[in-house]
């Protein structure tokens, strides 16, 4: 049966890339192939101590060499991903079969322990091309480097895959014989229980002597001291023999540790296959799943709830789609988009506040205007309540009795609607938290006068520039609708990457384009302004800056529609 | 009602349409059938507007739908082969957004009596993941039913509907038609066709192999008082088939 398994991955592996390269016909492609091999290039061999041709050490071998406590570390951090594993499953680690597998092999006369024998072989090309394009970016310095890193990291993932393997087993186990199933998964549950209480015993034991340390390197080395002695060591032993194989810093060290590394793959692998629960039908739920979750993203997670607002029988077109479109992200959006924006808002402020430290308020302060910056700059590109995700549905919207134009320009209503909302609290917020008080009446005055024209000024030009981002990233989508996401398909690849980076670089170009002439025309009204009174105008350039991208906003809409009309249901097919 | 004239429609070098014309008249149950790839599937994209033609016109009741897109949609429905529906929203909030959508105006007590004759009574708050395929077919049909177009486009409209449904789908169709509404049947279930359509297009390779009543089709093939998978089998069939 091993043989027709590997028939199966084989040919699979063999389809997969011979439909890359025949998709290199189409432009789009092979463009996209060329700069992200540029892109790879760079990043890869352009950084600095390449040091190729000349067998210098470098990459993961110069730290393997040089930062043994590296291995303690990478051992700590192989053990958190397990334990989050178990602490907090992801479905996307359950085993999943696909449609097609469900559909020829659960039906097959197989056994249950030949259909993970069969997971294991598959998982193992995406191990080892996760393996190879790691070795790549690491760029170990010689040949022999190479292939102990390249094999060191393979057998790492696949005892990891194994070891998810069995966790997704154990769980079902446990689902499935409750108590009883407790007592059968124990011993790899207090394994993993043991590994923590036994390290963080040892950290807050050595806390004291840690805290006197004064240097990175000085704390590094203590810690590698005391991840690998006493208890805390042997807790850590299984992570630190796998990691220390693509770790190794020379041959000897590598056929040193693998020993152990083999062992832990032999006990993960007969966990996996001892274990007696019955995965079929829940993976084959999972597969729909994830076949569904491709059509409809977090499905999982919409429920019927109340509207945004009651849709009148009668009226504009535009205000349905923006009723439609606020359901969207009302049924789909998940604290998770948010939280997205938190870390980087919060790094913008503190890098913000740094210079000055001014307390509470003024961090916070900065916090908001590192709100209103991601919100408008990054808001158009996350929020996709519009015509990106609604071209999956372009035949239903063709038959509709709409004018394109009225269409797109309903489309963009939603998140237009919902970032410019965001943005405006965060630019109140921060005008209000923003502190240096003057001492005297006058100063005070002054810095009301400038506060509110700052926010007036923010609050006129923050829409603007959302609706053209929108209208750009839109506009995209309709005019080169092989170029972008569509709905929720998603493709990989190198050459798909150098697409977004083209996409991305054009999404620029035109906005610079978009902006020119508002810069311009509020510029010159500033000047004139100041030539005529002697102050510095803010509020009412703004205002001008703002109908003039608003004018052409309503232009490039206008236009946009035609080209919809022009656009043919046939181009939009879903990615592969 | 439905007039369209030398239309044709090329993908690259492949033309799935051919210089096809026939009309629709009020009243009027019209088959449209054909093997696979035999272009009705893009032909009724290009009388609903989906797809442009590459060549010829499509009018819906007096308006071009390339020209007078607005006015010609206001007057047709087309009911998918795969209902395609939002993922988040409910089955009446469909026909809510569908009703502003057409200018239909208040349609809260026309929606319960759509969804009563299509059997979808308490299914109001569901979402389409919640429904069988089946059902989600009747809220397309629903939403198409909903503004009373003067056109109706079903292609393959009984895919998934258990045996009460497909009766309620013929009685449906069959019930517009006399109703006035000018309707187009496309599917491979010939005996369906042969059931409810007072009209008959036969269409191979994208060219009009036949058009007529079940006697004119008879007449045509020259296979008096057989059925229509016959008459069908005879007309497509790649050895000489006889042209319209």
């Amino acid at each position: 049966m091993t043989g027709a398994f590997l028939y199966l991955t084989a040919c699979s592996l063999a389809n997969r890339v011979r439909m890359r390269v025949r998709r290199l016909r189409e432009p789009r492609y092979v463009i996209g192939l060329a700069v992200g091999a540029v892109y790879f290039y760079f990043v890869i061999f352009s950084r600095p101590g390449s040091g190729r041709g000349h067998g210098t050490t470098v990459g993961i071998a110069a730290i393997a060499g040089s930062a043994a406590p590296l291995v303690a570390l990478a051992s700590v951090l192989l053990l958190a991903v397990v334990v989050l594993a178990w602490v907090w499953p992801s479905s996307s680690r359950a085993i999943v079969f696909s449609r097609a597998e469900v559909q020829f092999l659960f039906q097959a006369p197989l056994t249950r322990q030949q259909l993970l024998h069969y997971k294991l072989i598959r998982s193992q090309t995406a191990s080892l091309l996760v393996s190879l394009i790691l070795t790549v970016f690491f760029r170990p310095g010689t040949f022999m480097a190479a292939w102990t890193v390249i094999t060191g990291m393979w057998l790492l993932f696949g005892i990891l895959n194994l070891h998810f393997t069995g966790m997704a087993l154990a769980r079902a186990s446990l689902a499935e014989h409750g108590v009883s199933g407790l007592r059968r998964q124990w011993v790899p549950i207090a394994v993993v229980v043991a590994a923590i209480g036994a390290i963080g015993l040892a950290l807050v034991r050595d806390g004291a002597r840690l805290s006197t340390l004064e240097t990175g390197r000085q704390v590094l080395s203590e810690l590698g001291r005391v991840l690998t002695t006493g208890a805390a060591g042997w807790a850590l032993w299984p992570t630190r023999a796998i990691v220390r194989l693509p770790l190794a810093a020379s041959t000897a060290e590598y056929w040193r540790a693998l020993p152990g590394a083999l062992a832990l793959f032999a006990l993960n692998y007969i966990w996996v296959m001892r274990s007696d629960a019955a995965f079929e039908e829940a993976s084959a739920e999972q597969s729909e799943k994830v076949v569904q979750g491709r059509l409809a993203p977090r499905r999982a997670r919409v429920t019927a709830a109340s509207t945004p607002f009651s849709l009148a029988p009668v009226g504009r077109v535009e205000t349905a789609i923006l009723w439609k479109n606020l359901i969207l992200l009302g049924r789909y959006a998940s604290l998770r988009t948010l939280w997205r924006l938190v870390p980087m808002a919060v790094a913008l402020a503190v890098v913000a506040s740094t210079s000055r430290r001014t307390g509470l308020v003024s961090v916070l302060s900065m916090l908001a205007l590192g709100g209103v910056v991601l919100i408008v700059l990054l808001g158009p590109q996350i929020v996709r309540n519009d015509l990106r995700q609604d071209l999956a549905h372009l035949a239903l919207l063709k038959t509709w009795p709409v004018r394109s134009a009225a269409l797109i320009r309903g489309e963009l209503l939603a998140p237009a609607a919902v970032l410019t909302g965001l943005a405006w609290i965060f630019v109140t917020a921060s005008v209000l938290l923003m502190t240096h008080v003057p001492a005297n009446a006058e100063g005070i005055a002054l810095l009301v006068l400038n506060r509110v024209s700052y926010g007036i000024a923010a609050l006129l030009i923050a829409p603007p520039i959302i609706v053209i981002q929108l209208i750009v990233q839109n506009g995209l989508a309709v005019l080169f609708p092989a170029w972008v996401v569509i709905g929720a398909s998603r493709s990989r690849g190198v050459e798909v990457m150098g697409q977004r980076m083209l996409m991305q670089a054009g999404i620029w170009l035109t906005l610079l384009i978009a902006f020119t002439p508002a810069a311009v025309l509020g510029g010159l009204l500033a000047v004139v302004i100041y030539l005529a009174t002697g102050l510095v105008p803010i509020v009412v350039p703004a205002a001008l800056a703002a109908a003039v991208i608003l004018a052409e906003a309503f232009l490039a809409t206008e236009a946009l529609g035609r080209a919809l009309d022009r656009t043919d249901v046939g181009n939009l097919e879903p990615a592969d | 009602m439905i007039a369209v004239s030398h239309l044709s429609k090329v993908y690259g070098s492949f033309k799935a349409v051919d210089d096809l014309s026939f009309t629709v008249g009020p009243g009027e149950v019209v088959g449209l059938i054909g093997p696979n790839g035999a272009g009705k599937t893009s032909t009724l994209r290009c009388l609903v507007g989906i797809q442009a033609p590459s060549a010829g016109s499509v009018t819906i009741d007096g308006h071009d739908i390339v020209k007078d897109s607005v006015a010609a949609k206001q007057q047709v429905a087309f009911m998918a082969d795969e209902p395609n529906l939002f993922e988040y929203l409910t089955v009446m909030e469909h026909l809510r957004l569908t009703a502003r959508i057409y200018g239909a105006g208040d349609i809260e007590g026309k929606a319960r009596t759509l969804l009563q004759e299509l059997q979808l009574t308490g299914k109001e708050k569901a979402l389409p993941s919640e429904l069988s395929r089946g059902m989600k077919q009747k809220v397309a049909i629903a939403c198409g039913l909903l503004h009373d177009p003067k056109a109706l486009l079903f292609d393959e409209p009984l895919t998934g509907l258990d045996p009460l449904g497909i009766r309620h789908m013929k009685e449906t169709i069959v019930r517009r038609g006399r109703a006035g509404a000018a309707v187009m049947v496309s599917s491979h279930l010939l005996h369906l066709v042969e059931e409810i359509c007072t009209r008959i297009l036969i269409i191979d390779r994208g060219v009009k192999v036949a058009d007529g009543t079940m006697a004119d089709l008879e007449a045509h093939a020259e296979a008096a008082g057989s059925n229509l998978e016959e008459i069908f089998l005879k007309v497509t069939s790649r050895e000489g088939s006889p042209s319209a």
